[in-house]
């Protein structure tokens, strides 16, 4: 399964050559890339509060001047963007420790240099999968959130209780208010959260 | 008292005190005198109040006596006249009362008109009125018994004098007694006393050998007297007043005294003197001794100080006299060399401690020194003794000249540092500072490769994704041609990149090339040996080194060498360990390998060990970069050694050692026997 059409490979390397190399090799699999001379560069326009809405993942080198790249994967752990951004290493062979501490930090995977082919390629579009459905889940418990949000504090009681199971007669007993009402908020809890059913209801609710 | 004008010089100190100490002298020898002058003008001054006041007590005694014996006699006389006897029986009385008086010369009985009525004479003298009518004395007689009868109790008249038949005479006194019966006067009783016999009877007795007593008018003529003085140089004289009813006479009293008493009362000064000088000498006597033993305390303190410091020392000590002799040697030193005190003391050169094949030299060096020739340096000189064992020790040795408390230089002291541990310890620094160049150098070489890898990667991550990306596009159709040429143009850049970064280590390792120098091989091996032995002495390997002494020396970047022999070294050692050798040992060896058809001549070094020889599935990779059978080696060591050993144009290689283990070899071009000109 190819990745959303504009799904972006981010390239944080200082040398220009590996850049336009793996930008070119990313091109002859029909995928978009950006690439960045250093990481602060990177950093920088993350801190204008950037945040990924499509997939994208990060071919991150480990050694450059400057901030190098284990600092930068520091900074992403911190703003939270390693889910919906995985980032992959690009090590030499005196890395490669590094880049293993750094997968089970949360990394998603280490590629060494001087070995740039396919098999990276497949490894970027599997990020780039990843990085999507992360994004996907994100946005779907984003909407829950609104709908949610929507609801009045009477009407979040009831739901509550509809979630659990509890008939309309008890839920009145418990709220100390007629069964008519209930029956008005449940339809509108229904509405507002776009559900058919108090099974949907609830698992909609255990997404959160 | 310190004058400002006095030159401090040790002369005029010297003179002002002398001439101070003989005044004081001079004030202590008056002094001295006019206190024995005072002394004996004091104690004759005493002596004679002494003798005043005895003549004065004397006479107040003998004037109490003679007014006591007076009145008694006056009572005896009354007893006498109450008796109411007849005539005999008075004139018995009379009698024995003129027998148990002396100083009585004659009672008489008188009547109212003064006629006697009955008398007695003393029995002791011939009759006093023998020669000299009593008749004549009867003024006295009226006299005292009017002045009786007036005052109606006994009285005396003034003293006569009655000339006697033998040419002398006495003074007498008339006593007058009166007898009252009904208011009137029925009688009297006269009685004569002599007053020399009074004199002689009371007083005699107690009188001195230098005394005489003697009753004298108040205008000094003398009555009578007792006592004959030896007439001495000095009379003391004490005068009493007798006063009696009717007469009044002075009693007086010379003593005699020596007049030489200044000889005993000198005695008595300079005794005195004496005792006061020899107290006071006594006094300064324990003053000194105290001091002294003081300053004898501070001296032993101090001395005891001095030993014990001297014991504790870790510094030798060595004293030598002007003759070379030993004077002194301290604990220390004796422990240095070995050598006991009582064997080292009083020797003269050679000293036992001295190494026999120098002795020549240090005789001469002593020589020079004690003859003044030179002056020691002051930090000391370097030289070597021999401990009695005969070991050679390293020694720095301080010299000083010996300065006696006169000033006078009477010898040399020397302070002896055994230095053999600071050699070691420089050994060791020495040596841990070439494992630290040699670290420096290994990692150097990491870095390096590291930073080599690094920039050999880059072009070839590029050049692999350019070529896998051209396949990618090429498996497609239509070919896409432009991409693919850009992509090759690309590939060849980096690779002609990656070119670049090869050269540039070429380009290093020409630039060593220049520093190639003609190097001794045993100063190669020398160089090592440190090291070498270091890591040898903790796996327990014995290194030997054979290097003759005459090859000739090898033109090679030394550093480079020494790091190869070093590697191949340490190679066996480590192989002769992991392999659990039962005697591990190494030997370097150095000899001419033999010279080349143009006349190059070469050396051959060798490392042999013992170890269990290299197997043969790793004989075809031994060289090979990176690889290795070190659980941390970088693979890189010997294929480094083998690329110096040819960049000399030389070889390397290895083979068995028999009965085991391995030798290495490798060749380097020896310094041509006459250089080229350039």
């Amino acid at each position: 399964m190819q990745p959303a059409a504009d799904a972006t490979v981010f390239i944080v390397d200082d040398d220009a050559g590996v850049r336009e190399a793996l930008a070119w090799l990313l091109r002859s699999r029909r995928l978009l890339s950006a690439a960045y001379a250093s990481a602060e560069e990177f950093d920088a326009m993350l801190a204008t509060g950037f945040r990924p809405s499509q997939a994208c993942c990060l071919l991150l080198d480990v050694r450059m001047p400057g901030m190098s790249g284990l600092a930068l994967f520091e900074r992403l752990a911190e703003r939270n963007l390693v889910q919906a951004m995985p980032v992959i290493f690009l090590t030499g062979h005196a890395d490669v420790p590094t880049a293993v501490d750094m997968v089970k930090r949360g990394a998603f995977d280490f590629c060494e240099k001087p070995f740039s082919d396919n098999a990276l390629v497949d490894r970027i579009e599997e990020a780039l999968r990843k990085s999507g459905e992360v994004l996907a889940a994100q946005r779907a418990k984003g909407e829950l959130q609104t709908r949610l949000a929507d609801l009045t504090e009477r009407e979040r009681d009831v739901m509550e209780l509809v979630a659990k199971g509890l008939p309309n007669k008890l839920i009145a007993d418990q709220l100390a208010i007629s069964v008519r009402t209930v029956e008005v908020h449940r339809a509108r809890v229904f509405d507002k959260m776009e559900v058919k059913s108090a099974v949907e209801l609830a698992n909609l609710l255990r997404t959160l | 008292m310190t004058s400002h004008f006095v030159p401090a010089t040790p002369f005029g100190r010297r003179r002002l005190t002398s001439w101070r100490r003989w005044s004081l002298w001079a004030l202590l020898g008056v002094l001295v005198v006019g206190l024995l002058v005072t002394l004996v003008y004091l104690a004759s001054r005493y002596e004679a109040s002494q003798a005043q006041s005895a003549v004065e007590r004397d006479v107040a005694d003998a004037l109490s006596d003679i007014r006591s014996a007076l009145t008694r006699n006056v009572q005896t006389l009354q007893a006498l006249q109450a008796g109411q006897f007849n005539r005999e029986e008075w004139q018995q009385e009379a009698n024995k009362l003129l027998r148990d008086n002396r100083e009585w010369v004659r009672i008489e009985w008188r009547s109212p008109q003064l006629a006697v009525l009955s008398a007695a004479d003393t029995p002791y003298r011939p009759p006093v009125f023998a020669r000299f009518e009593r008749d004549n004395s009867l003024p006295e007689v009226q006299q005292a018994c009017t002045t009786a009868r007036h005052i109606s109790s006994p009285a005396y008249a003034r003293s006569h004098f009655v000339p006697q038949a033998d040419g002398t005479g006495l003074e007498l006194l008339e006593l007058c007694l009166p007898e009252v019966s009904g208011g009137r006067v029925t009688g009297y009783l006269v009685a004569t006393y002599s007053l020399g016999e009074l004199l002689a009877s009371r007083i005699g007795p107690q009188l001195g050998r230098s005394q005489e007593i003697s009753f004298t008018e108040a205008d000094g003529t003398r009555l009578a007297m007792h006592g004959l003085a030896r007439r001495g140089s000095r009379v003391f004289t004490a005068q009493q007043l007798l006063d009696l009813p009717g007469s009044t006479m002075v009693l007086r009293m010379d003593s005699w005294r020596a007049n030489p008493d200044v000889f005993p009362n000198v005695l008595t000064a300079l005794v005195t003197v004496m005792s006061i000088a020899l107290v006071t000498v006594l006094f300064m006597l324990g003053h000194d001794t105290r001091r002294r033993l003081r300053v004898e305390q501070d001296l032993a303190d101090a001395l005891a100080f001095r030993k014990a410091m001297e014991d504790s020392l870790v510094t030798g000590l060595r004293a030598r006299d002007l003759e070379g002799r030993t004077t002194y040697v301290n604990p220390a030193f004796c422990q240095m060399v070995g050598f006991s005190q009582d064997e080292l003391l009083g020797l003269e050169a050679p000293a036992p401690y001295w190494p026999p094949e120098r002795a020549e030299e240090y005789r001469r060096r002593q020589q020079v020194r004690l003859t003044g020739g030179n002056r020691p340096p002051r930090e000391g000189f370097e030289s070597v003794f021999m401990r009695k064992d005969g070991t050679r020790i390293p020694v720095l040795i301080i010299e000083a000249p010996l300065i006696n408390a006169h000033g006078l230089q009477t010898g040399w002291m020397s302070a002896v540092l055994d230095i053999s541990e600071q050699r070691r310890v420089e050994e060791l620094s020495r040596a841990s500072q070439e494992r630290l160049q040699a670290t420096a150098r290994l990692a150097t070489v990491g870095e390096m490769a590291s930073l080599l890898s690094h920039e050999l990667n880059q072009p070839l991550a590029a050049i692999s994704s350019y070529a896998t990306g051209s396949i990618n596009l090429l498996a497609e159709s239509p070919a896409h041609s432009d991409d693919l040429q850009l992509a090759l143009k690309r590939i060849a850049q980096q690779a002609e990149r990656a070119g670049r970064v090869i050269k540039s280590v070429h380009d290093f390792v020409r630039r060593r090339d220049q520093a190639r120098e003609p190097v001794a091989p045993a100063l190669l091996v020398d160089a090592i040996l440190p090291l070498v032995n270091l890591q040898a002495r903790k796996l327990g390997v014995r290194v030997e080194s054979r290097v003759p002494e005459d090859l000739p020396r090898v033109l090679c970047d030394r550093t480079m060498v020494e790091q190869v022999l070093l590697n191949l070294a340490r190679n066996a050692m480590q192989a002769m360990d992991e392999a659990r050798v039962a005697q591990p040992s190494l030997l370097l060896q150095a000899r001419i390998a033999g010279t080349s058809e143009i006349g190059k001549r070469w050396l051959e070094f060798s490392v042999a060990d013992v170890g269990p020889g290299i197997p043969e599935e790793v004989k075809t990779q031994l060289f090979t970069p990176f690889f290795t059978t070190k659980a941390e080696g970088m693979g890189l060591g010997l294929s480094l050694c083998r690329t110096v050993v040819e960049q000399h144009g030389g070889y390397l290689v290895f083979e068995p050692n028999l009965p085991q283990g391995t030798i290495f070899r490798f060749t380097l071009p020896a310094q041509p026997a006459f250089p080229a000109r350039t």
